[in-house]
């Protein structure tokens, strides 16, 4: 019985033009925005391998001087892109895929994408994501509103029942034929996805397949949500038009008010640092310690009398290494610490925010998607703090194998002393290694639980919903 | 008059009316108070900034008149060009949120590929955007507009009153436009009241006479999606078929549109990558450096007024001769930059019309003081500051001259004069104009379906 009235319910949808119309809109706009998204990922992928290449080139190349001197002069490292970034952009056009590496600071990653670009941006990216999670809900509710309600004013309902079709069977019949009429205009979605997948290079433990997979199961389960709460809206409410404005009022309330106003009132109720603040905060830390450089300050005279100690000598001209490497090398793990930090700091407080606005998803779905879809695309905050903590660590071992060049290799005193290819060459290429499915799961489960609570309560709802329409009905 | 209050009293004898202008009344009020407190952030921190650049000022004048300074030393501490408070920033935070509104410019390191610092903003904030009142104006006002007007006579038509209310003598196309006001007046009144409110929480001289500008984008925006209810009115049978239609309208001028203009505008015209300007001026860099000595002489042969006394460069007249060298190479690649940006920009402005939520968020943003333009500005004349503090050290550097207390008043400080205001106004009315051409080829449209002899057939 069930499966007859969804297979009812499946052709009368497909019959029906608007989901024709429907089905067409999606193609479209999934297949091009999917079809220019990869073409600008590929472009930003071999611009950031060349940028890589000949920053490397400059790096080898720099010629003769001295270690210290190499470390300010720097290297600059770039992100990979993301794979699955044509599908879910995430945030990657509001944070920086380069970061510069210097001896003394850690700087924040520079050069954002969406600087160069128009305010259009804020209208939002125009992404197979972008569409599944605000304009499938709406093609969902105007598909799905009328489909007891309509019953119900046509008198068809009354009749369904008399025939001895259960209220639960038909409940549930027309939820399964819906939800495969649905699945069906997932399709386009589901194509370019497996598209973007296919065409990516091999990545080894970037779990992309399985990301791939979980994406798809997502918006699934989003989109089967909605099914089921209009479904259930049409069951209670008094008219179809009723449904469709209290439905209508839901995907408003999800889509268009509820980001910005999570984003809003959660940095309201956890500020992260300001800048100002920021500042302040590392150049007091940094005062407390060495910095390498300057000889007449407190913490040098300190380490200098007990290097000397240590090593029963009266002067740094008679230790048997340069007493300047090891004292930036001091420094360095001084300020590398400070640094560390307070990045960890401000990023923590970053994903705190994060993870409020998830859990805001429980008074609408789309912030619990939206957060989960960014972590399976490894388009999330968290994915660009492991490109800057990876920066840094590469970052901190070029700082360390430059200084402790100059400490063995510098004749003590000698501020003459310059390194060449060889050392430049010693240096490894920075790499980031691909995030595997784990670590994209720990950041989407807040997300991906939230929208399961969302499924079981409208499962829920629609247990109920068959008793009401027969005390409707009557 | 008393058929329009008539209109009026009907519109809001539904409980739901009321529900609507009350929730639009509260995102305006929190639009307008996240508005106004970033206004006052951006405030304090140009406060801050100017404060510090006086102190600088005030030592830098003492330490000169005590003795001449050499000019590195003057040099040392980066200038600032702070971009000032934006003139009606409560209205729309726009870029401002993203684009720095302050450069530390040194002397030393003005080829350097390097980004002039933000605030620290959480990327996730950036990507939903703020609730800001240009928000409430632009993506929530239409909703809040056709949710009031989308049965203007879909739901008559459909009970089938709709030939009774007709048969009552009233012109059919006046006794819909008085429809369409009276649902939708209250709505663009709470509007235009939101941006006066604005205005005074915000610079309120100079943001009065945007705030009347602003008030015409608004009415303007507002006619248009009454037109379109009305239009779509023309055409529906039923109540639930004319939300439908105005909704999806909504999508796809609110939404779809905006996302693919810019999605086309990004692909016509890519900017640029960034990581290679970076990896490219350090080549550049690194290849002048090494031609070493002759760059010096190429350098000071180009401009010998600026040879040093005794001809022998030092480490620093190094620097700048092998800086201005780079700059020189990279110029071109600098010029790629801004003319995708501009190219992007005259994409968008050219297809603006295609939705009315673009010109109308453009026109704002634009009155705000936080649109591409003003930003533009800024970029401009952070460029010529550079080349005026270059113009006042290089030479110096060169010539080992210090610089005395009788220099300080020609030591470059960085001013911002704001766009002729003509030039606003200008691309402003041509928004507004562009809007009410939409709206009314729309209320032609619906006119036309609502002449006495279509309804009588």
């Amino acid at each position: 019985m069930i499966l007859a009235i969804a297979k009812r319910e499946f052709v009368d949808a497909w019959r029906d033009g608007r989901f024709r119309l429907a089905a067409l809109l999606v193609l479209a706009l999934i297949g091009a925005s999917a079809l220019l998204a990869r073409a600008q990922n590929e472009r930003s992928r071999t611009e950031r391998e060349a940028a890589a290449r000949l920053e490397r080139e400059n790096w080898v190349n720099q010629g003769e001087k001295n270690s210290h001197s190499a470390g300010h002069y720097g290297i600059h490292v770039f992100k990979p892109a993301a794979a699955l970034a044509p599908f879910d952009r995430g945030v990657e056009p509001f944070v920086g895929p380069v970061a510069f590496l210097e001896a003394h600071r850690m700087n924040q990653t520079a050069f954002l994408p969406a600087r160069d670009g128009t305010a259009m941006r804020r209208f939002g990216d125009l992404s197979a994501s972008l569409a599944l999670q605000v304009l499938f809900p709406l093609i969902i509710v105007l598909l799905c509103h009328g489909t007891l309600a309509g019953e119900r004013e046509r008198g068809t309902l009354r009749q369904l029942l008399a025939l001895g079709v259960t209220p639960r069977a038909l409940v549930a019949g027309k939820a399964i034929g819906l939800f495969a009429c649905t699945l069906l205009l997932l399709a386009p979605a589901a194509v370019a996805l497996a598209w973007i997948t296919a065409d990516t290079p091999a990545q080894p433990g970037a779990d992309i397949t399985t990301r791939a997979v979980a994406l798809a199961a997502l918006y699934s389960g989003y989109s089967g949500l909605f099914v089921l709460l209009s479904v259930a809206a049409s069951a209670l409410a008094r008219s179809a038009r009723s449904a469709l404005a209290a439905l209508l009022g839901l995907w408003a309330f999800n889509c268009i008010l509820a980001p910005r106003l999570a984003s809003d009132l959660v940095h309201a109720a956890l500020p992260a640092t300001k800048l100002a603040e920021f500042d302040a905060a590392v150049n007091a830390d940094l005062q407390m310690g060495l910095d390498g450089h300057d000889s007449r300050s407190e913490h040098m005279q300190e380490f200098t009398r007990r290097t000397l100690a240590e090593h029963g000598k009266s002067r740094i001209e008679e230790l048997p290494f340069n007493f300047q490497g090891l004292a930036m090398l001091e420094g360095e793990r001084f300020s590398s610490a400070v640094w560390q930090h307070h990045f960890g700091r401000l990023f923590d407080q970053f994903e705190r925010q994060d993870r409020a606005v998830a859990r805001a998803g429980i008074a609408a779905p789309l912030l619990a998607v939206r957060h989960a879809s960014m972590a399976f695309a490894g388009t999330d905050l968290a994915e660009h703090r492991r490109f800057a903590l990876a920066a840094e660590r590469h970052r901190n071992e070029f700082v360390r194998v430059l200084n402790e060049d100059l400490m063995r290799n510098a004749p003590p005193g000698d501020h003459r002393y310059t390194a060449g290819r060889e050392l430049w060459e010693s240096l490894p290429e920075f790499r980031l290694a691909p995030s595997g499915f784990g670590d994209a799961w720990s950041t989407a489960r807040e997300g991906a639980l939230v929208l399961a609570g969302w499924l079981v309560a409208a499962l829920a709802l629609l247990l109920v919903v068959p008793a009401r329409l027969r005390g409707a009905d009557a | 008059m008393r058929a329009f209050l008539l209109e009026l009293k009907l519109a809001f004898a539904d409980r739901g009316a009321w529900l609507l202008v009350v929730a639009l009344a509260a995102a305006l009020a929190l639009g307008v108070r996240n508005g106004a407190a970033a206004d006052g952030a951006a405030r304090a921190d140009a406060k801050r900034m100017a404060s510090a650049e006086d102190d600088w000022q005030r030592q830098l004048k003492s330490a000169l008149l005590r003795s001449p300074l050499e000019p590195r030393q003057v040099a040392q501490r980066p200038s600032i060009a702070a971009l000032p408070p934006a003139p009606f920033a409560a209205l729309a935070i726009g870029q401002s949120d993203l684009l720095p509104a302050h450069e530390q410019v040194s002397v030393f390191r003005i080829e350097q590929p390097a980004e002039a610092r933000t605030e620290l903003e959480n990327p996730g904030r950036l990507l939903a955007g703020r609730f800001d009142l240009a928000f409430v104006l632009v993506w929530l006002l239409p909703l809040v507009l056709l949710a009031a007007a989308s049965d203007l006579c879909a739901g008559d038509r459909e009970a089938g009153t709709l030939r009774m209310v007709l048969a009552q003598g009233t012109s059919p196309r006046l006794w819909l436009a008085r429809r369409a006001l009276a649902r939708g007046l209250p709505a663009l009144l709470l509007a235009g009241g939101a941006v006066f409110v604005a205005a005074v929480a915000s610079d309120g001289e100079r943001a009065t006479a945007r705030a009347w500008l602003a008030l015409l984008v608004i009415l303007a925006y507002g006619l248009f999606w009454l037109a379109l209810a009305a239009l779509v009115n023309g055409f529906a049978r039923t109540a639930a078929a004319a939300a439908t239609a105005a909704g999806s309208a909504w999508v796809a001028f609110v939404l779809i549109v905006p996302t693919l203009l810019n999605l086309v505008a990004e692909s016509l015209h890519p900017s640029p990558s960034r990581a290679e300007l970076v990896a490219e001026s350090r080549a550049a860099a690194a290849a002048t450096e090494r031609r070493g000595g002759e760059v010096l002489e190429s350098f000071f042969a180009e401009h010998p007024e600026l040879a040093p006394p005794d001809l022998q460069a030092d480490m620093l007249s190094f620097r700048m001769a092998v800086q201005s060298e780079v700059g020189k190479a990279m110029a071109p690649v600098k010029e790629r930059f801004a003319a995708a940006a501009l190219a992007q920009q005259r994409e968008v402005e050219r297809w603006r019309f295609a939705s009315p939520a673009i010109a109308a968020h453009e026109a704002l943003t634009e009155l705000a003081g936080t649109g591409y333009w003003r930003y533009r500005h800024f970029s401009e004349r952070t460029t010529e500051f550079k080349d005026q503090l270059l113009g006042f050290f290089e030479p110096r550097f060169h010539r080992r001259e210090p610089v005395k207390a009788a220099d300080l008043s020609q030591l470059p400080r960085f001013t911002f004069a704001e766009e002729p205001f003509a030039d606003v106004v200008s691309r402003v009315t041509a928004s507004v104009a562009g809007i009410v051409g939409l709206a009314a080829l729309l209320t032609l449209l619906a006119l036309a379906r609502f002449s006495p002899r279509r309804l009588a057939a």
